[in-house]
């Protein structure tokens, strides 16, 4: 064995006995070749490591003798031995490092050190972040992506291939069902691939390469530090702000990443929060598409989101029991971005995106074109009717909230095309927003949330938020009316 | 005295983590914080802010009440 | 609650991945539990956060994983295949992990691998310039037994702060080789598959067959 280190002598008394009882027990342990030494699991086990006990499988004998040997240990250590094996192994590791390690004598102050300085700084942090989310997020993903690319694109697809699509289906097939399959209003082509290409790439592309960018250079480390005490109000710690952050990228992505969270309380708030109030960004970057020529609308809807969000976070921490989350984090230094790595990161998580997205789209296109065939849709839509006309309004808007089941995303752009046509007034545009906003996610996140919280859990929270959705919708829509506000 | 009482700027030694939570303590331990190790508070708002050697960490209140400090050995 | 945890054991689960229906073109990512090439030499990337693992993992394999400088985006154990010499090896990269007794989940999926794998070599990849604090878990896979290579990188960032290491004596005291790369921009990954191959080629593969 390893002479590099000796712990204090209980320590190594007690994994001198424990490899003895585990090299006994060698027929018995399951798994049988195990690639760790015995020395290494006995010291993992006198750490009271509860996750290798499920793993190993040994007599009772063993069992009670490997606790009686801890028990022991612990008397005559006098400490906890996760302390006095870390505290060896970190002296040992300093020692090391004196030896082969020199550095100067000074240090000078960084560029990247005062850049630190200022972000975590108050005064200077909370500008600094306000300011990444107006450009950053705002100006570029909303106005840029959402704006000026979806339209360029939009209009492209609409003037340059839809049209072609359009008659060269009409051509080859004869028979009018297989055509509005792949064209006309609810085509594979026409629909599915122009709401993925036209309307939702360019805006998820520019907000991955503005998440990515702000990974690379370290600094959302100090976003979870800056916000560490407005999380904790709604039950979450700073490390939550990631999630969330990527939330407003993508839902699906996000609620994978609330596995980095330290507490199941914790994951349970963050995956609620994500699939009830974190638009992601093709959700958003179309409500901002649509509310920008009405900025109080866009404004009450930011706001009533936010509201949602935090009092929503606020009592489901109140509600649920168990511990409240911890905070700590490593920061790394602040770096100049590397562009290689930036658009590598970006490339990554479109071509996941992508791939996710597009079998869905198309599959919504082809669902759609089924149901409407065998006449199923216009049942279920007929169903939806009173709700949407509950909520003020019209009853073409019934299908979205269909397609909403299928993707929120989906369900947004569907409010895109109605609002083309001139046929939501501003009220109503709000409520519907709120409504997709608040409403179940797509049908990629719901299956991620079954596999990260279960069945039981999600089933639960889609109960509840179906509702609530509708429910929210009214509430917003009355008190409009009831203010008299002119949106 | 506590990490969470001492003023930013203060260069220290960890006298003590006083505290049952496992949890805490693996990651602090991890994190090299351990009773001898010189740490500076760099802040106390919006979280805490340390530095060890040439990292740096950041925590909540709850966290540094658990950190004793003694005058520094240096 | 138990079956909650019983899914991030080391057992595997086949019947959870199975793409759905309705998913036709998607690629089948490296599930949870770790269903690596039986054939194959197999070598891992450990360490903690933050040190660049993705980066060395995107070197050495030329595939694309996202490379991260926020502590806990590895979320998955991304597996590519690199080939050194003549020969095929397949690589993985772990979640970041502080040492071999987990506290996340994340940390948790590293160890598992290890628990439950038999790597021909774990590369344990550190911060150069924070190779003190890192140290401690190339102690804990020495003291597993387990065939250890460590890799200082981000060599380029130690050497801005005027940080120099000998890796030498290094190597010496620890019984371990011990290399320099900065895997973003490529350098050592050369020296680094040379070193591999020494583990790589060794007749117990051909007894596995």
């Amino acid at each position: 064995m390893s002479t590099l280190l000796s712990y204090p002598q209980p320590i190594e008394q007690a994994v001198a006995q424990i490899e003895l009882i585990l090299a006994q027990e060698t027929e018995r342990l399951l798994p049988p070749h195990l690639p760790l030494s015995y020395r290494s699991l006995a010291l993992l086990l006198l750490q009271d490591d509860r996750g290798l006990w499920q793993q190993l499988t040994v007599s009772d004998w063993a069992y009670q003798q490997i606790h009686a040997i801890i028990e022991n240990m612990q008397q005559q250590l006098g400490e906890s031995p996760v302390a006095a094996i870390a505290r060896t192994r970190q002296q040992t590791a300093r020692q090391l490092e004196q030896s082969v390690l020199s550095e100067p004598a000074t240090t000078q102050i960084t560029i990247a050190e005062r850049l630190h300085q200022l972000t975590v700084n108050p005064l200077t942090g909370f500008p600094i972040l306000l300011g990444i989310l107006y450009f950053g997020i705002y100006q570029f993903v909303g106005q840029f992506g959402a704006g000026i690319l979806v339209d360029a694109i939009e209009t492209a697809f609409e003037t340059y291939v839809s049209p072609v699509v359009n008659h060269v289906t009409a051509v080859l097939f004869p028979w009018q069902p297989i055509q509005d399959l792949i064209a006309n209003d609810y085509g594979l082509i026409t629909l599915g691939i122009r709401y993925a290409v036209a309307i939702v790439l360019p805006i998820v592309a520019t907000y991955f390469l503005m998440f990515s960018l702000l990974e690379d250079s370290g600094y959302l480390p100090r976003l979870s530090l800056m916000l560490d005490r407005l999380f904790k109000i709604i039950g979450l710690s700073g490390r939550a702000v990631i999630p969330m952050v990527l939330g407003l990228g993508c839902d699906t992505m996000a609620t994978m990443v609330t596995r980095t969270l330290e507490t199941k309380r914790e994951r349970i708030i963050a995956t609620f929060l994500l699939s009830l109030a974190i638009p992601c960004a093709a959700q958003w970057g179309v409500i901002l598409g649509l509310l920008s020529q009405r900025p109080l609308a866009l404004l009450i809807w930011a706001g009533f989101i936010t509201t949602i969000f935090l009092v929503m976070g606020f009592l489901t921490a109140q509600l649920l029991p168990g511990q409240k989350a911890d905070f700590f984090i490593e920061v790394p230094p602040l770096r100049l971005p590397r562009l290689k790595n930036i658009l590598l990161k970006t490339y990554v998580r479109m071509k996941w995106y992508f791939w996710e997205i597009i079998p869905l789209f198309l599959w919504a296109s082809v669902l759609i074109w089924l149901g409407r065939l065998t006449g199923l849709f216009e049942l279920i839509i007929q169903g939806i009717q009173p709700i949407a006309l509950w909520l003020g309004l019209p009853a073409a808007s019934a299908p979205i909230f269909l397609y909403g089941f299928f993707r929120r995303d989906y369900g947004a752009a569907g409010l895109f095309d109605l609002q083309q046509q001139g046929a939501l007034d501003g009220v109503q545009l709000l409520t519907a927003a709120v409504v997709l906003t608040l409403f179940l996610p797509c049908i990629a996140q719901l299956q991620i949330m079954i596999k990260e919280r279960g069945w039981k859990m999600t089933l639960a929270m889609a109960t509840f938020i179906i509702p609530f959705a509708f429910v929210m919708g009214y509430v917003v829509q009355r008190s409009i009316h009831l203010l008299g506000v002119n949106l | 005295m506590m990490l969470s009482t001492v003023k930013p700027g203060t260069i220290a030694t960890v006298a003590a983590l006083a505290t049952n939570n496992d949890a805490i303590v693996k990651k602090l331990l991890a994190m090299g914080i351990y009773p001898g190790v010189e740490i500076e508070l760099e802040r106390r708002f919006p979280s805490y802010v340390i530095k060890i050697g040439r990292s740096r960490a950041a925590f909540d209140q709850q966290i540094a009440h658990y950190i004793y400090l003694r005058p520094c050995d240096c | 609650m138990n079956c909650h945890q019983c899914r991030h054991t080391c057992h595997p689960n086949p019947s959870k991945r199975r793409p759905p229906w309705w998913r036709w073109s998607r690629k089948q990512k490296l599930p949870r539990s770790f269903h690596l090439p039986q054939a194959l030499p197999k070598i891992a990337l450990v360490g903690m956060p933050n040190v660049g693992k993705s980066a060395l993992f995107n070197a050495l394999t030329g595939s694309y994983v996202t490379v991260s400088n926020y502590p806990g985006t590895t979320v998955e154990v991304s597996q590519g295949q690199t080939v050194i010499g003549e020969q095929v090896v397949s690589v993985v990269d772990t979640p970041g992990m502080y040492s071999l007794l987990p506290i996340t989940e994340e940390e948790k999926v590293a160890r598992d691998l290890l628990l439950s794998t038999a790597m021909n070599l774990v590369i344990h990849v550190v911060d150069a310039k924070n190779l003190g604090r890192m140290l401690p878990l190339t102690f804990q896979l020495i003291e597993a037994g387990l065939p250890v290579l460590l890799v200082l990188n981000m060599m380029d960032e130690a050497r801005h702060l005027q940080i120099h290491i000998q890796t030498e004596p290094l190597a010496a005291e620890l019984g371990i080789p011990v290399l320099r790369t900065i895997a973003a921009t490529n350098v050592g990954i050369r020296e680094l598959k040379t070193t591999i191959a020494s583990y790589v080629y060794t007749p117990q593969l051909s007894a596995t067959y």
